[in-house]
């Protein structure tokens, strides 16, 4: 009971945080790729991720290995195969529908196709009758009908249709998305105050709607009008527009969209639930499986330093840490994550002694610090002065035995440098690179860096750092 | 009346040397020439410059003091880079006096030196700088 208390208080907002939103975004992968052939090889590649797993733990080492390879090229197998399907769910929807929506996996007619189809028969004069059912059982009323089973298409209709086809006289019937049957046989209405211009084909759509909850549709091929029959109603619709709509009304497909079936929901929830779980899970074995330490030796950054104070030297410039954490998050460790930043803005001129603790230590998420060492740096503090120093030029090489370089200018003949009280108090001259007399055979002009040999020294502010050197060459006295 | 004369004198004497301190070295030597050189031969400065080759063997420092108001102490501090490498007392005499102070070169003291001439107050009065080459 005590370590479960222990486990639930060690949870971070932070973690929690973490387990909601990867939980959400692997449902939000499950919701928008299931029925799609993605999911299934998803589900292909995580059963195989399982099974390699399982082979390795239980020693299978040629299994282990064969399922270790196509997990590896699992990512270019699923970006290179499913593609298309992933520009589908990432460019046709918006964000909205990505982030929130559910997209329907039931019943989908198309509606478009229909519409279309429907005013083309219209246009070219052919008579056509076609039924979209509803939740009615059609056998009872339509007979003879010949199974088709095929995908609609604005095509395949218009062909059905066609006045030499054989089954053109008949009603199709629609469910989904699919036309079921063709040439099939309704009951004529009897109904006496339909229109006398009213043929066979639209008294067998009137009839099958009055007996059913299906809608028929009827092209005229006198008058290539569209006539819509839903329960006692026939009526001639005019445009696509009226056409479509009076469709989605039949279908509930926009206008009042069905509500999810139970099954549909328990199916979300489980998924949801499985979701979540196997993100908890993921995060319980990263952060809380099998306890490990690893030692990291970090240099260390010093940070917020006055301005006024110089850096002379510090004890060490690197600690080891001693790391603790699930061996999953310190293998993953890389030795930029980690980092040791010491704040000098409290610093003194002179010795000031940092102790390091996990204030000081910047660490990933799951990864505990046990132990600094050393535990405390010494960091040497000077204050910041600026000095002018002479410059002496720095002779090299062999003059000719006949010459003397008699006199040397330097100008300027001092600089100003900027740097550490300790180390400028200890410098009398600033000497330049150095310069060949080997080639010198008369007066002349050079010019030459001058060298600040420590490193915290620095030219002030305004100064140069070369000089011009002005020589004159004699000849020697015997 | 001997004993007088000769305590007058002495009187006189002591308000002579109190009148004119340059002669008691309150006053100080003025330097008035400072020259690094091969060497020094006969009083005078043999080949000035300001880079010497480490084959010529040695080197010289020469200070000439105008006036030299008193018996006094001067030091010529030779440095290579920073390190004190020789620091050599000499005496200057009135009135007027010249000096000089030399090191034998060898392989290791190729580089930059120089030569600070300060008086016995450890006040410097000149710096002199060259260089030890090949």
């Amino acid at each position: 009971m005590e370590k479960l208390i222990l486990f639930f208080s060690s949870i971070r907002w932070q973690d929690l945080l973490d387990i909601t939103l990867n939980g959400y975004i692997l449902f939000r992968l499950y919701v928008l790729s299931r029925g799609t052939n993605a999911f299934r090889i998803l589900m292909g590649i995580a059963l195989l991720w399982f099974l390699q797993r399982l082979s390795a733990s239980l020693g299978l080492v040629v299994t282990s290995w064969f399922a270790q390879g196509i997990i590896a090229l699992a990512a270019l197998i699923i970006i290179v195969v499913f593609r298309n399907e992933i520009r589908t769910v990432l460019q046709g929807r918006n964000l909205r529908s990505i982030l929130w929506g559910f997209p329907r996996t039931g019943t989908r007619t198309p509606v478009e196709v229909l519409v279309d189809s429907v005013f083309e028969l219209a246009r070219r004069r052919i008579g056509a009758l076609i039924v979209l059912s509803g939740k009615d059982d059609l056998s009872e009323v339509a007979h003879s009908g010949i199974p088709w089973q095929g995908l609609a298409s604005k095509e395949m209709i218009m062909s059905i249709f066609w006045p030499d086809n054989p089954v053109h006289d008949g009603a199709i019937v629609i469910k989904g998305d699919t036309v079921k049957e063709v040439g099939v046989i309704l009951p004529l209405s009897h109904r006496q105050d339909l229109p006398s211009s009213y043929g066979t084909r639209h008294r067998a759509a009137a009839g099958l709607a009055e007996r059913t909850d299906a809608l028929a549709l009827a092209v005229s091929e006198e008058r290539g009008s569209v006539s819509v029959a839903k329960g006692e109603k026939i009526r001639v619709v005019e445009g696509k527009e009226e056409l479509a709509w009076v469709l989605q009304q039949h279908l509930g497909t926009s206008v009042a969209p069905k509500k999810r079936t139970l099954k549909e929901k328990v199916e979300l929830s489980v998924a949801a639930a499985v979701s979540f779980l196997f993100i908890a899970g993921v995060w319980l074995s990263f952060t809380h499986g099998q306890d490990t330490l690893m030692t990291l030796d970090i240099p260390v950054e010093f940070t917020r330093r006055d301005q006024a104070l110089e850096l002379i030297g510090t004890s060490a410039n690197a600690v080891r840490l001693e790391l603790s954490g699930s061996l999953t998050l310190l293998r993953s460790i890389r030795p930029e994550q980690v980092k040791v930043q010491v704040d000098l803005g409290r610093g003194e001129p002179g010795t000031n002694p940092f102790l390091i603790t996990s204030r000081e230590v910047s660490l990933p998420p799951g990864i505990s610090l046990k132990s600094v060492n050393p535990p405390v740096l010494e960091v040497t503090l000077d204050a910041v002065i600026r000095k002018e120093l002479p410059v002496q030029v720095d002779w090299t090489g062999k003059i000719r035995r006949d010459l003397i370089l008699a006199q040397v200018k330097v100008s300027p003949e001092k600089i100003q440098v900027t740097g550490p009280k300790g180390v400028l108090e200890n410098i009398t001259t600033l000497y330049t690179e150095k310069i060949s007399v080997d080639t010198l055979e008369r007066s002349g002009t050079v010019t030459a860096q001058v060298l600040l040999n420590h490193a915290s020294l620095r030219p002030a502010a305004g100064a140069r750092d070369r000089v011009t050197v002005e020589f004159v060459v004699e000849e020697r006295a015997p | 009346m001997i004993y007088r004369a000769i305590l007058f004198s002495a009187l006189l004497l002591f308000l002579a040397a109190e009148r004119n301190p340059a002669q008691g070295g309150t006053q100080k030597p003025v330097l008035v020439q400072a020259v690094v050189c091969e060497d020094v031969r006969d009083g005078s400065c043999r080949n000035q410059g300001a880079v010497f080759s480490v084959t010529v063997g040695g080197v010289a420092c020469y200070t000439a003091f105008d006036p030299v108001p008193g018996r006094t102490v001067i030091y010529h501090n030779w440095y290579r880079k920073d390190e004190l490498n020789a620091k050599i007392r000499l005496v200057l005499q009135p009135p007027r006096w010249a000096t000089f102070s030399s090191i034998q070169l060898r392989e290791i003291d190729k580089g930059p030196w120089r030569i600070e001439i300060t008086d016995q107050e450890d006040r410097a009065l000149r710096t002199l700088r060259f260089s030890i080459t090949d």
